[in-house]
């Protein structure tokens, strides 16, 4: 090798060669190349299977709302009575407005069909031609016949030939429509062939009726949900359109577009789709410290063959290339993997997302998992985007040093323990600016998540700092229990801190998640069955049987509701009902609870209150106000205290004083508490929807249940339920909800875990040759154990004790940030030390494991071997 | 180099393959326009009433709709002009089926029904020689379309016709382009057709209808067309029919003509037509003198002959385009043909309506008419409407 001579430069060298050494390379040494790829693989998949959860959900949302919708491009809406059709007939005689369609709508369960949640939609089918063109095209079994049967006989209904398949269900067989316990028995007259892909996945949940079938089955005889218009042409013809039915519109109807609603309802769930995409960028992030691992690692080893390149002549740039090349194409194969472990994963996850949005937002029935093009691109760049920015250092570095310092490979671990100040540097100002972030209120969700993840990225940037202060530290410790080993250890850590220091932050970043994750879900948890034990004070309840978690269907008829109140034993009853009411100001309907009692028997808790706390029942009983939940504070941004909020009533805009906050973890939508009185005065009178039975001081609460079940046995419209069961329910369906946070966090772990596990073993076996050489001078295969081992293990712990404050950072910005601000919940923290205990058995568990194959190995290897080896 | 061409062509692959996807997702088809046809085709007459007895029809009553009888229809044409002798033709036509013999069972809701109601509405601006023609489908129900004797009035959403005073009516119809608005005066007590009103269309008993007419009508209104308001004068020929018949095998289709003369007489004749052009054996006809006195006619007491015809661009179909008719025993020789070609009504059925004007001369003195004639099944087959 001779010096690099001023006078004399190499002739350039071609890259063909070098791509072939690196291809040789990769021949021989495939083990750090495959974990490269499972890094990218990994957290590719986990993102993509996310995205195509999350899209799929809302894309089934959309294909059925636009499948409802058609080519309507307005509609009449009203208060929570619906229409009333007489409007839609003078609409059409009087107005002689033609492009109108009347709508009845509601969900409903029907078992022949998987017992999910399925949209009734009744129209007329006269009206409907430019509208929706499901009608237009007649089959042979939709023939006159069948629109005969459909328009003529009740309890007759059309659906999408496959819908129908998928249950083996054909052309006159019977289904049951099951709307809160009241069934209706209806025909199939007819099976619609949707002509392309998206009307087909657009009908899949979707049953069709004529009006005059639908409207007693949804108990809305005389009423329609809304009326379709198409308001089209020109600007002005359309605003003077649009004015004419205004001025004919009664009072308490409205005109809103077709797309308004059903915003409104996606915007709702989009603070949930965001924190698990956020959740799935957490995998990314653990992936990206393994590429980053494996890169360096793998630029470390050819240091030498690098020197001697760069003596023959390659430049730096040639050497940046090929590493970046090298890696672009292992992280595309890798991303490619991924996008296909994604769709295989998101396939799982579409059930826990649609679930969850069933249980608190809209209806959506996803059949299919909509692999979109826009998701597999997205995870394809951001994979290989996320492995190139990993690789940058390492290749920056083999692009800029000498050529003989190339070849001291000791160069780069003082120049890593050199960087550690600046790391420290890094750490205080990444972290700032993550606190920065989390500050900033009002802003998009996206910021405050850019917070979180600065403000975890930073800790990353200190582990190096403290893993060295930890292990000189230990090195007296550990020479005093175990002698030279237990000094080596250590030492050996500080020494590669460059490649050991990025795995512990790895794992340290991983288990930290499960941490943040952990105490996040627990106090949740905890919290919500403090509110429970408060809030739900009443000793029975009736119900008409549910939806979904959140959806009521149906109401309770006025025989039980009587039948109830005078059971014997119960001292009094206190009824709701649940009505969805339009704030004009907040664009959007809330959901009104019109009480005349306090279920909680005054246990609520609230989070402000106007005025003297003991009258404020007292208060809202007189009708002087309401009270709002505090997710409709937070998530609508309300000032403390509250301004009058603005209501549609029937006679038009009125606002209500609000009286108090009270803290409500059942929707995320917000909630208003009204007296049922003060309803009454400004819409009809609401039918009651929930019932809660106090007894009297020694009766027994099962016996009472157990009793007024029986005596509505039969009845399918009412479920009774103990305090005790509707408890159990509400938290199973806290669980439920939490299934795929569980999900994606056990996920984190594994890619963590075999990520670590691929760094640590990489490490020792890089070590070969000097363990080869210790054995030679005499190290026992015990002594070889028990160093590999002590250094894996000490590796583990310090990434294990490093991420319990780092996880209780992360669960404290995930309750009072992320959580008040995505949902509006405010929660108590819990910490339970079994959490932190986890999460140290996790890191020394993988960390240990990672030392046996290479322990193992080498204790096998001929010493000669070992020593030749590289 | 080649290598990183490599990886910009993997790149610029997974890239143009992830664009065609999303791009072939993006198919969304409207579909083709309505077809309702399906109901109005239904062949089934099992359960229908039928008519089957002379003098069976009385007014006020028989002004009403008669849901137990498979088809009726109420059907207004006529002949209308300016002060300085623009001429306009009309035809609003309200038609009722029923797709079912029974009304649907208690309890009903307001939307249940069995009867749909489909009305045609076309006018012939002649000056500017167009023809606009309109169709409109409802449930007779919900108050959406539907008809009633007392007081008399048939409706399909904004379009009616309804009694104003005793004898007279008025005649709304409004679309975007044209608007009809007319009040109809009667001149003549109700005419019946055929055997008192019952008027054979095959062989077999029942295969008949209930039909009359209210002749004569003296008309005045405005027609508007595109914005612009025309009052307008002129003669006004409602037919009302209801049957549960069917064409006799070997008929395609009809030719139905009605004449009003200036001194008050009318003329209707409907021909049969088989398919070999000859008219069937219940063609039929009657010639209502100035007073009101019928005179029934059957096949063989007129001859009728086509001496042009005229091909509809649109739909492709050949109709007789010139007529001339000769009717003995009234001394009757005439000669008449459209007041425009192009009165073809392209909607769910094809089928000619149009104003038309007759000369020649009755017993030795010249004599005009103004008409409408209706001529069926030359658009292909006519199924439903009848």
């Amino acid at each position: 090798m001779s010096a690099p001579n001023a006078a004399y430069r190499p002739a350039p060298v071609h890259n063909r060669p070098l791509w072939r050494t690196a291809w040789r390379r990769i021949r021989r040494r495939p083990f750090q190349y495959v974990l490269l790829i499972l890094g990218v693989a990994l957290g590719v998949a986990m993102m993509v299977s996310v995205d195509l959860a999350n899209s799929s959900a809302s894309r089934a949302f959309e294909l059925s709302t636009d499948a409802v919708a058609g080519r309507t491009t307005h509609r009449i809406v009203g208060g929570p009575e619906g229409v009333d059709q007489d409007v839609y007939v003078r609409l059409r005689r009087e107005l002689g407005y033609r492009p109108a369609a009347p709508v009845v709508e509601g969900y409903l369960l029907v078992p022949e069909l998987g017992e999910q949640p399925l949209r009734l939609v009744g129209v007329d089918p006269f009206a409907e031609p430019p509208f929706r063109s499901y009608f237009n095209t007649p089959t042979a079994d939709q023939s006159g016949e069948g629109l005969t049967l459909f328009l003529t006989e009740p309890n007759t209904v059309i659906l999408s030939r496959e819908l129908a398949a998928q249950y083996g269900l054909a052309l006159g067989d019977r289904l049951t429509l099951d709307r809160g316990g009241r069934k209706t028995a209806v025909q199939i007259v007819g099976l619609l062939d949707p002509t392309d892909g998206v009307s087909r996945r657009a009908l899949s949940s979707l049953i069709f009726a004529d009006v005059a079938t639908a409207q007693p089955i949804l108990e809305m005889d005389g009423r329609l949900s809304h009326i379709d218009l198409i308001v089209d042409g020109p600007e002005e013809a359309v605003d003077a359109q649009l004015a004419t039915l205004e001025a004919f519109l009664p009072e308490g109807l409205r005109l809103e577009t077709a797309r308004a609603r059903s915003n409104a309802l996606q915007q709702m769930a989009s603070a949930f789709e965001l924190n698990l995409t956020a959740l799935s960028l957490l995998a990314l992030v653990v992936g990206m410290f393994l590429i980053y691992n494996t890169v360096t690692f793998s630029v470390v080893q050819r240091r030498r063959l690098f020197g001697v390149l760069r003596s023959l002549g390659v430049t730096g740039g040639q050497l940046f290339a090929l590493i970046l090349g090298e890696t672009a194409v292992l992280s595309l194969i890798g991303a490619s993997l991924g996008l296909a472990a994604g769709i295989i994963l998101g396939r799982g996850m579409v059930g826990l997302v649609s679930q969850t949005i069933n249980d608190f937002y809209f209806v959506v029935n996803v059949q299919s998992v909509a692999v979109d093009a826009f998701t597999l691109v997205k995870g394809l760049v951001i994979g290989v985007v996320a492995a190139l920015a990993a690789a940058l250092v390492p290749a920056w570095e083999a692009m800029r040093t000498t050529p003989q310092s190339s070849l001291r490979r000791s160069s780069l671990e003082s120049k890593a323990r050199n960087l550690v100040p600046w790391l420290v540097l890094i750490f205080i100002g990444l972290g700032a600016v993550g606190v920065f972030f989390l500050w900033l209120r009002g802003v998009n969700l996206i910021i405050t998540f850019a917070g979180l993840f600065a403000v975890l990225i930073a800790f990353a940037f200190l582990t190096p700092g403290l893993t060295a202060v930890a292990m000189r530290i230990l090195t007296p410790v550990g020479e005093r229990l175990l002698g030279a080993v237990g000094r080596m250890a250590p030492r050996d850590i500080v020494r590669s801190l460059s490649r050991t220091s990025v795995a512990i932050a790895a794992l340290m970043i991983a288990v930290s998640v499960i941490v943040g994750v952990s105490i996040m879900i627990g106090s949740f948890r905890q919290t919500v069955d403090q509110w429970l034990n408060n809030t739900l004070q009443a000793d029975v309840y009736l119900s008409p049987p549910t939806l979904t978690a959140s959806r009521v269907a149906g109401t309770l008829d006025e025989a039980v509701v009587d039948a109830a109140a005078t059971w014997p034993g119960v001292q009094r009853a206190v009824t709701a009902a649940n009505i969805p009411v339009l704030a004009p100001e907040l664009g959007r309907t809330v959901e009104i609870v019109a009480v005349d009692g306090d279920v909680s028997d005054g246990n609520r808790t609230y989070a402000w209150i106007g005025g003297q706390p003991d009258t404020l029942w007292d208060r809202l009983a007189a009708g002087e106000g309401i009270i709002i939940s505090e997710p409709l504070l937070l998530r609508e941004g309300l000032s403390i205290p509250p301004e009058p909020l603005t209501l549609m009533t029937e006679s038009g805009p009125q606002a209500f004083p609000v009286l108090a906050v009270f803290y409500d973890y059942a929707s995320d939508r917000g909630t208003i508490l009204m007296d049922q009185g003060l309803f009454g005065r400004q819409w009809s009178p609401p039918p009651v929807t929930s019932m809660g039975l106090f007894l009297q001081p020694g009766v027994d609460v099962d016996q009472v249940t157990a009793a007024l079940q029986a005596q509505f046995r039969g009845r399918d419209d009412v479920v009774v339920q103990s305090n005790q069961a509707v408890r159990g329910n509400a938290l199973d369906i806290f669980d439920r909800t939490f299934a795929i946070t569980a999900a994606l966090q056990l996920l984190a772990v594994v890619v963590a875990f075999i990520g670590v596990l691929s760094a640590l073993m990489s490490l020792q076996l890089e070590r070969t040759r000097e363990l080869g050489v210790l054995r030679a001078t005499g190290m026992t295969v015990r002594q070889l154990w028990q160093m590999t081992l002590l250094e894996t293990g000490l590796m583990g712990s310090t990434a294990g004790l490093l991420a319990m404050p780092v996880g209780w950072i992360l669960a404290w910005i995930l309750i009072y940030v992320i959580n008040r601000r995505s949902f509006g919940w405010t929660l108590q923290m819990e910490l339970e030390p079994i959490y932190f205990v986890q999460a140290l058995g996790v890191a020394v568990v993988a960390a240990l494991l990672a030392g046996i194959y290479p322990a193992w190995r080498m204790g096998r290897m001929v010493i000669a071997t070992a020593v030749r080896e590289e | 180099m080649k290598s990183r061409l490599l990886l910009i062509a993997l790149l610029l692959l997974a890239l143009g393959g992830g664009a065609l996807w999303w791009l072939s997702n993006q198919a969304a088809a409207a579909g083709p326009a309505a077809s309702l046809v399906p109901l109005l085709a239904e062949e089934n007459q099992a359960g229908f009433a039928q008519a089957t007895v002379p003098n069976a029809v009385h007014f006020p009553r028989d002004l009403g709709p008669h849901n137990d009888y498979q088809i009726e229809w109420w059907y207004y044409t006529g002949n209308l002009a300016t002060e300085d002798g623009r001429p306009f033709g009309f035809e609003l036509t309200f038609f009722r089926r029923a797709m079912t013999p029974d009304a649907p069972e208690a309890p009903a809701g307001l939307w249940r029904t069995n009867q749909i109601y489909l009305a045609h509405f076309a006018v012939s601006d002649v000056g500017a020689e167009t023809f606009y023609d309109f169709e409109r489908f409802s449930r007779g129900a919900a108050g959406l379309a539907g008809a009633q004797a007392v007081p008399y009035r048939v409706w399909l959403e904004d379009w009616f016709v309804e009694e104003v005073t005793p004898g007279r009516v008025r005649l709304l119809a409004e679309t975007d382009q044209v608007t009809l608005d007319l009040l109809l005066t009667e001149t003549l007590p109700p005419i019946l057709h055929g055997d008192g009103g019952l008027s054979q269309k095959g062989p077999e008993p029942g295969n008949a209808s209930y039909y009359y007419s209210i002749v004569q009508q003296q008309a005045r209104g405005t027609v508007t067309v595109q914005g612009d308001s025309y009052a307008v004068t002129g003669r006004a020929w409602k037919d009302h029919e209801y049957s549960t018949s069917a064409l006799s095998p070997g008929t395609v289709g009809w030719d139905w003509f009605s004449l009003q003369f200036p001194d008050g007489s009318a003329l209707m004749v409907v021909e049969g037509r088989r398919e070999d052009g000859t008219p069937d054996d219940f063609s039929n006809g009657t010639y209502i003198a100035p007073d009101g006195a019928i005179q029934a006619l059957t096949l063989g007491d007129w001859e009728l002959e086509v001496l042009d015809r005229w091909t509809s661009p649109a739909s492709g179909a050949e109709y007789p385009s010139r007529w001339r008719v000769t009717i003995p025993q009234l001394e009757l020789e005439l000669e008449g043909e459209p007041l425009m070609a192009d009165q073809e009504l392209n909607v769910s059925t094809i089928y000619w309506e149009g104003a038309v004007r007759f000369s020649g001369m009755q017993a030795g003195q010249p004599v005009d008419a103004l008409g409408y004639v209706e001529m069926t099944g030359y658009g292909g087959s006519i199924t439903g409407l009848q």
